[in-house]
């Protein structure tokens, strides 16, 4: 790995975890829990384009584990990696298909973040009412999804031609 | 943006809206049934042991750790007690009960049967 | 990338009509957003601890919880007076009337005023009901107790106290012999073989004293029974009368209620009847209501209701006139004020006093 590479993962790795945290202060206060706009994934999307999936998905995980443990508790942090890890499978099928431009990409990972929360809650408060919220959630996601993969497309376009990397 | 995006937002967002209908449509029925829903709730010293829809016929056996019971038996939309260890037997001369807010009360037994929403009579209180 | 904007603009929308939706509780069902209630909403409590019966509050809330702490202040008061006129149970660092009987003879006892207020009470609605209300006639009544717990625990072995034994205990029933010394704040039995029995009087002057409480407190819309002494605090929050239904002592019947009442603010409903405490000798009932005259349970009526505005006088008139005739007790109600009363015989047969109609629902 170059070593601008690895100052841009840390670069990276900073900002998500400061558009986490700008997260955590202003919530999307709906009465939903785990409803979010997901800022963090313009991030995890940067890199999944241009860092590749490994380093993408390094970040991704090094993202919910720091945030976890400093501002949430350990049901949060596992909500957390569900929906990461969920979110991160959908956006690199998704990416590795080629069907989709950035955008497409980033609503699936919006959308499915949403779907994983969902159901680990759903297994740790033994509820399945939780169910009702899912509509609502997933066009959040979608709709976010929108918003940050065109914010990505450009951010995307720019750091490649500025980094060449 | 390609056609294949859009294409995806389209088939999320109509799945989702499908499905949000259905829901909402089943929420509304199951509310609508419960709010209509009586329910008979039996307590053992405060404590909720046990609550049957008014709606199905069952006999149910209250056994209290003591060994005393009272057996209730909910039958056509009345609740009554037809059989009790209690000497006073005052449960089981009770009135059957059919409206929200009824109850019977079984002292020595500290049994109290109320039935929990479904139809209202006018009355606040009742002499005993 | 016209299609997009408008897609975007669809979206948008559509989240908000989804987090209006959401917040209204429309579509995801009522409790989003916790249980408070703009409107207040009725509640009842019961409980089963008190004066071995069974207590109602009917009151109204935003929310349980409010409905309860008020319920709680209620039932913190009835427990106090359940304490001090319990006539079997001690307890710890109180004297109550039981302590009062166990020194019957010995010594005056120092007791809360609420007991001497009651003793007051109960000596004035003797002088009212020319003795059909006695608490003196304890010695009496505990024979009757004696028997009717062993009888409904042994049907087959049921049987009546003799009349010997019946009489010899109704030597000492002189409500003169219960001595009151109101400065000193102390009762005393001067009789060693007489004992106190508040079960007439008792629950109702209770229920009159935490309702008056109650109103002290500024409280309002309160419904309270206490084993059938009902009184009512104001109306239904709706501004309408509370209802009230009176039991039908016939059990086997397939009516639950012979008559319904509305009660004005303060007024108060209670019966008596030998459907309530019972047991069978023979195949003969006898009732828990003894008659001071011949010592035994009276036996005219099914039951009589009494509707007046005071708790403690309903619950005392309702024995009083259960032991009278019906011309005795028709004279006696019609010559109180404010007194109404309804007789039931045993055929079901009604019988009302001069304005008791002027309250049943129609």
């Amino acid at each position: 790995m170059k070593t601008n590479k690895i100052a841009f993962l840390g670069l990276l790795v900073a900002l998500a975890f400061v558009l986490s945290y700008v997260e955590f202060l202003l919530p999307l206060n709906i009465g939903i829990p785990g409803a979010k706009v997901g800022l963090a994934n313009l991030v995890v999307m940067v890199a999944l384009y241009t860092l590749g999936t490994k380093n993408a998905f390094l970040l991704s995980i090094v993202r919910v584990v720091l945030v976890g443990l400093t501002f949430g508790n350990l049901a949060m942090m596992i909500y957390s990696l569900a929906g990461a890890g969920l979110s991160f499978l959908a956006m690199v099928i998704g990416k590795k298909t080629k069907l989709f431009s950035v955008t497409g990409v980033s609503v699936l990972g919006g959308v499915c973040h949403n779907i994983g929360q969902i159901i680990v809650a759903m297994f740790v408060l033994e509820t399945s009412s939780l169910i009702y919220y899912l509509p609502f959630l997933i066009v959040i996601g979608t709709v976010s999804g929108i918003v940050i993969g065109v914010l990505s497309g450009m951010i995307i376009s720019r750091i490649q031609k500025l980094f060449k990397i | 943006m390609k056609k294949n995006d859009i294409i995806l937002i389209a088939v999320i967002l109509v799945i989702t809206l499908g499905g949000l209908a259905s829901m909402a449509f089943r929420q509304k029925a199951s509310t609508e049934d419960t709010a209509d829903k009586a329910y008979v709730l039996v307590k053992i010293d405060g404590e909720e042991y046990g609550r049957y829809p008014l709606d199905e016929d069952r006999q149910e056996r209250i056994e209290l750790p003591d060994g005393s019971y009272n057996v209730l038996v909910i039958e056509d939309g009345y609740v009554q007690i037809s059989e009790a260890s209690c000497r006073d037997q005052i449960c089981v001369n009770h009135f059957h009960i059919h409206y929200a807010g009824d109850a019977i009360v079984c002292l020595p037994n500290r049994l109290v049967v109320t039935i929990e929403g479904g139809e209202e009579n006018d009355i606040d209180s009742a002499t005993n | 990338m016209n299609r997009i904007k408008a897609a975007s603009i669809l979206l948008v929308v559509l989240l908000i009509v989804f987090i209006v939706a959401v917040q209204s509780g429309k579509i995801f069902g009522s409790k989003v957003d916790g249980t408070d209630s703009s409107e207040e909403i009725k509640y009842t409590a019961t409980f089963l601890d008190i004066f071995d019966t069974r207590t109602e509050i009917v009151g109204y809330a935003h929310n349980e919880t409010e409905f309860s702490n008020q319920a709680e202040i209620i039932k913190e008061r009835l427990v106090f007076y359940n304490n001090l006129y319990d006539i079997y149970n001690d307890y710890d660092g109180l004297n109550n009337i039981k302590t009062i009987n166990d020194n019957a003879g010995i010594a005056p006892v120092e007791v809360d005023e609420e007991i001497i207020n009651l003793l007051k009470f109960s000596k004035d609605m003797y002088k009212k009901t020319n003795g059909k209300v006695n608490v003196a006639m304890g010695s009496v009544l505990s024979i009757w107790h004696e028997y009717r717990e062993y009888g409904s625990d042994n049907p087959e072995r049921a049987s009546l106290p003799n009349m010997a034994e019946l009489q010899a205990a109704n030597e000492h029933v002189n409500i003169d012999d219960v001595i009151i010394d109101e400065e000193a704040k102390t009762v005393y039995l001067a009789d060693p073989e007489m004992s106190l029995d508040v079960g007439s009087t008792g629950k109702g002057y209770a229920v009159q004293r935490v309702m008056d409480y109650c109103r002290e407190q500024g409280m309002d819309n309160i419904l309270l029974s206490l084993g059938g002494n009902i009184s009512g605090l104001g109306t239904r929050i709706d501004g309408t009368q509370f209802r009230i239904a009176i039991q039908n002592p016939d059990l086997s019947s397939s009516e639950e209620y012979i008559e319904k009442v509305d009660i004005n603010d303060g007024q108060c409903v209670v019966s008596s009847g030998d459907y309530q405490r019972y047991y069978v000798v023979d195949d003969k009932v006898y009732c828990h209501i003894i008659n001071p005259d011949t010592l035994f349970p009276s036996e005219t009526f099914a039951a009589v209701s009494i509707l007046t505005d005071d708790s403690g006088a309903a619950d005392a008139l309702s024995t009083a006139v259960y032991n009278m005739t019906l011309e005795e007790g028709m004279e006696f109600v019609n010559s109180l004020d404010n007194v109404e009363a309804m007789w039931v015989y045993h055929d079901g047969t009604k019988v009302y006093s001069e304005h008791f109609e002027e309250s049943i629902v129609k």
